[in-house]
């Protein structure tokens, strides 16, 4: 009797050994997690496909690439969702049925981009850039500054010499770029604030939302590129900012007092253990 | 004063004789050690899941749209919430270690042996349903890592054939993890769960008290003499009184449980709490790298080992039955474990296989 | 002696600090939350807002917008969009609420109609009494 169950356990055991396979992960991992819950699954993108393949004109073999590495391809913005078109169904890829609206050409770019770009649109079309564009289809569209397939995140460095010389002189520009530098800057700090916190724990999703808000509305008001109203309206952009800083901060402080309070608790039952550890070692009399 | 009080006490219930049997003459043998005292760090770590948890109760609110708000109430608005929700997350994975320290001191001292099999059988019945609260527990906060790995942890019977699925939409409420799982598992952690777990401390605590505590087998050699074919209570007559010795030892032990807890609340608040913690669920994104909590890592990691999945959940099964009956079917007169080298290392094999495994199911 | 003693006294100061670092907590929390931090009701007359109109009120340090359906009565959304936060314009052409910085839009019940916002507008409950509107 005694002899029967450990070497059947030991062979139960080691004949798992062989039947482990890595393969069979898959199938495994498959069979679980593929049900009603499935994430994301890969998509299909015909676009994309058309243009990356050797029978593509060399001009526009750069898109999908470009495409790739923005900031749109982070979010899930693919190429329908500015030019239209199916991607799914090859022969509807570029079919104005599917609202298939090709590459505007130079002075239709803002209304393009402005399709979802509303307040942003709104400010450039009463801005001397827009005005230029509508009256001589001179000045700069949003592609000019931000490019057209490979959009990065918007930061203050776009506003710089070599661009902005080529129709004026940079003083214009040099005097805007000061004016959004500290508010700028401010925005940045709160950003890393609130990832910071959130890797401390903290769930910070309205604050998050509150400071998006707050620079989407500061840069789209830059485009109205009117140096006198962004001054006179930093004031109030401040005070937002430096209402969140301060929530901000004292949620830091909140959570250096937790520290200190469980510390003290720590300490204190440290103390216990080590006077209760003496008590036992002490002789009674 | 307190002469009054005890006088009091003493007629009504017989206070002298109680502290007598229970404290100062209850002798406990004279190489008892710390490893002893596990069993009353988990009871102690239960008791403080309990009353933090009916703290939480307070301000928790078991509904899909408004129990992860309610937690992030507690955890920022209610004075001091922070504390008893770290106290019952961070003790739920400490109670669970002293569990299983508690488990496998108990097997390598063979304290499971005749006549203590069934102190035995209720301890690992206390250490499923202590599973089961974590589990369940798990799921309330509502945010993707509880949705997303309670949908893992639930789908493994769907490899059963005929009842698997069967059990998995009862367990879910339904085929997917949704605001039924939610109250269900809340039912589950909250009032079906404790009374039975109750039931099972007191017997197994009444077993302990009715049998007596054993002699560890190392150093000085157990004189008992095996194989027993009658009642007979082990008594230490030449051991040391329970009090001050025992008790100092298992406060001692409940000091340093407390110790490691509020280091981790110190230290590492976020220890429990990785970035899919912090997020409520969503039901249309599935986060990368779902995995279940530690305590399912290895039995998760060995399911996926095994190519069949009803063969991987049998011999799940077939592991667990063997774990619960082990004293029936381990009959060896021999107790002391560093006389037995074949058990010794099976044993030890066995827990470095699962530590592996964890560690595996883990990256 | 002398040690034992003290030792014990030690002990028992150790163990009434951390009853304390724990019954006060536990006291506070239990306590009822101070003054009427969630009641703030905003009130507005029913004139300041004519048909087809909104306007934006603070109501709990949250951004909400009131607007006066044409043939629907009022009602408060919140104006904080559910994509990224950016606050809503009631567009009175449209029928719709529309978010300015990716285009997200709303019915007037804060159902999405299209874009990228995952989730509705929450509404906030709202009362007419009489001449004015309450908000809360």
């Amino acid at each position: 009797m005694k002899g029967r169950v450990l070497p059947l356990l030991f062979f139960m055991l080691m004949a798992l050994a062989p039947l482990a396979s890595g393969s069979y992960r898959e199938e495994f991992e498959k069979g679980f997690l593929t049900k009603t819950w499935s994430g994301e699954q890969p998509e299909v993108n015909f676009c994309i496909e058309c243009h990356s393949s050797d029978k593509m004109k060399p001009a526009f073999l750069d898109i999908a690439e470009q495409w790739k590495a923005s900031w749109h391809a982070q979010n899930g913005i693919a190429c329908h969702d500015c030019h239209g078109g199916d991607p799914k169904d090859a022969s509807m890829s570029m079919s104005p049925h599917r609202g298939f609206a090709g590459a505007p050409n130079y002075a239709e770019v803002p209304e393009f981009c402005g399709k979802c770009h509303i307040g942003i649109l709104r400010h450039y079309l009463e801005s001397g850039h827009g005005k230029a564009l509508r009256a001589a289809e001179a000045g700069p569209n949003c592609v000019t500054c931000h490019g057209s397939h490979n959009i990065q995140k918007a930061n203050i460095e776009i506003i710089n010499e070599q661009r902005c010389t080529k129709c004026h002189s940079y003083d214009r520009a040099k005097t805007m770029k000061q004016a959004l530098f500290l508010t700028e800057k401010k925005i940045g700090e709160l950003e890393a604030d609130l990832v910071s916190l959130k890797r401390e724990g903290v769930f910070v999703d309205d604050e998050t939302k509150n400071l998006f808000s707050t620079q989407a509305e500061f840069r789209a008001l830059f485009h109205s590129v009117d140096v006198k109203l962004i001054m006179d309206r930093t004031d109030e952009f401040s005070n937002k900012l430096s209402a969140l800083d301060g929530r901000i901060k004292d949620t830091f402080n909140e959570l250096r007092f937790r520290r200190n309070f469980s510390a003290f608790i720590l300490l204190v039952f440290a103390g216990m253990g080590v006077t209760l550890y003496l008590v036992t070692k002490t002789p009674r009399e | 004063m307190s002469e009054k009080i005890k006088n009091w006490l003493e007629v009504r219930i017989g206070l002298d004789e109680l502290v007598r049997t229970h404290i100062t003459e209850h002798r406990v043998p004279k190489n008892i050690n710390v490893f002893n005292t596990l069993g009353t760090v988990t009871l102690v770590g239960y008791l403080i899941q309990v009353i933090s948890g009916i703290f939480l109760l307070i301000y928790y609110i078991p509904h899909s749209e408004h129990a992860f708000r309610s937690v992030q109430n507690i955890m920022t608005k209610v004075p001091y919430g922070w504390l008893f929700r770290q106290m019952h997350v961070v003790g739920s994975n400490l109670m669970i270690t002293a569990a299983l320290l508690h488990l496998v001191t108990i097997f390598f001292m063979g304290n499971y042996k005749r006549p203590r099999e069934l102190t035995w059988v209720g301890g690992v019945l206390m250490l499923m349903i202590t599973l089961t609260f974590g589990l369940s527990g798990y799921l309330l906060p509502w945010t993707q890592l509880s949705y997303w790995a309670t949908t893992v942890v639930t789908s493994i019977p769907t490899a059963f054939p005929v009842f698997g699925d069967f059990i998995t939409r009862l367990l879910r409420g339904g085929d997917i993890v949704s605001g039924i799982t939610l109250t269900r598992f809340f039912a589950l952690h909250v009032a079906i769960l404790p009374p039975f777990f109750l039931m099972l401390i007191m017997s197994h605590i009444a077993l302990i008290r009715r049998i007596g505590l054993s002699a560890t087998p190392f150093g000085r050699s157990d004189e008992e003499k095996r194989p027993l074919t009658e009642f007979r209570k082990k008594t230490h007559p030449d051991g040391h009184p329970y009090y001050p010795y025992l008790f100092q030892k298992q406060l001692l032990m409940v000091i340093g449980y407390g110790m490691v807890m509020f280091a981790i609340i110190t230290f590492t608040p976020t220890f429990f709490f990785p970035e899919e913690a912090t997020v409520p669920a969503d039901a249309f994104k599935t986060p990368e790298n779902i995995r279940p909590e530690w305590y399912f890592l290895a039995p998760y990691q060995m399911l996926k080992l095994i190519p069949n999945k009803f063969l991987g959940i049998s011999v799940q099964i077939i592991l667990i039955a063997v774990f619960i009956l082990w004293p029936f079917l381990d009959r060896h007169q021999e107790k002391n474990i560093f006389k037995r080298p074949v058990l010794r290392s099976v044993f030890i094999f066995i827990l470095i296989s699962l530590i592996i495994l964890m560690w595996w199911g883990k990256r | 002696m002398k040690r034992r003693s003290f030792l014990k006294v030690l002990l028992t100061v150790f163990g009434a600090a951390s009853f304390a670092s724990f019954a006060y907590p536990l006291v506070r929390y239990l306590a009822p939350p101070g003054g009427s931090a969630e009641d703030k009701k905003v009130v507005i007359a029913k004139k300041e807002i004519p048909a087809g109109q909104s306007r934006a009120v603070l109501y709990n340090d949250k951004q909400v917008i009131v607007i006066n359906r044409p043939g629907k009565g009022f009602i408060a959304l919140s104006k904080v969009c559910t994509h990224l936060g950016c606050l809503v314009e009631y567009e009175k052409d449209k029928n719709a609420l529309s978010c300015p910085c990716h285009a997200g839009t709303y019915d007037l019940e804060g159902n999405v109609l299209s874009g990228p916002p995952p989730r509705p507008l929450p509404k906030i409950p709202l009362k007419v009494e009489g001449e004015q509107i309450i908000i809360g």
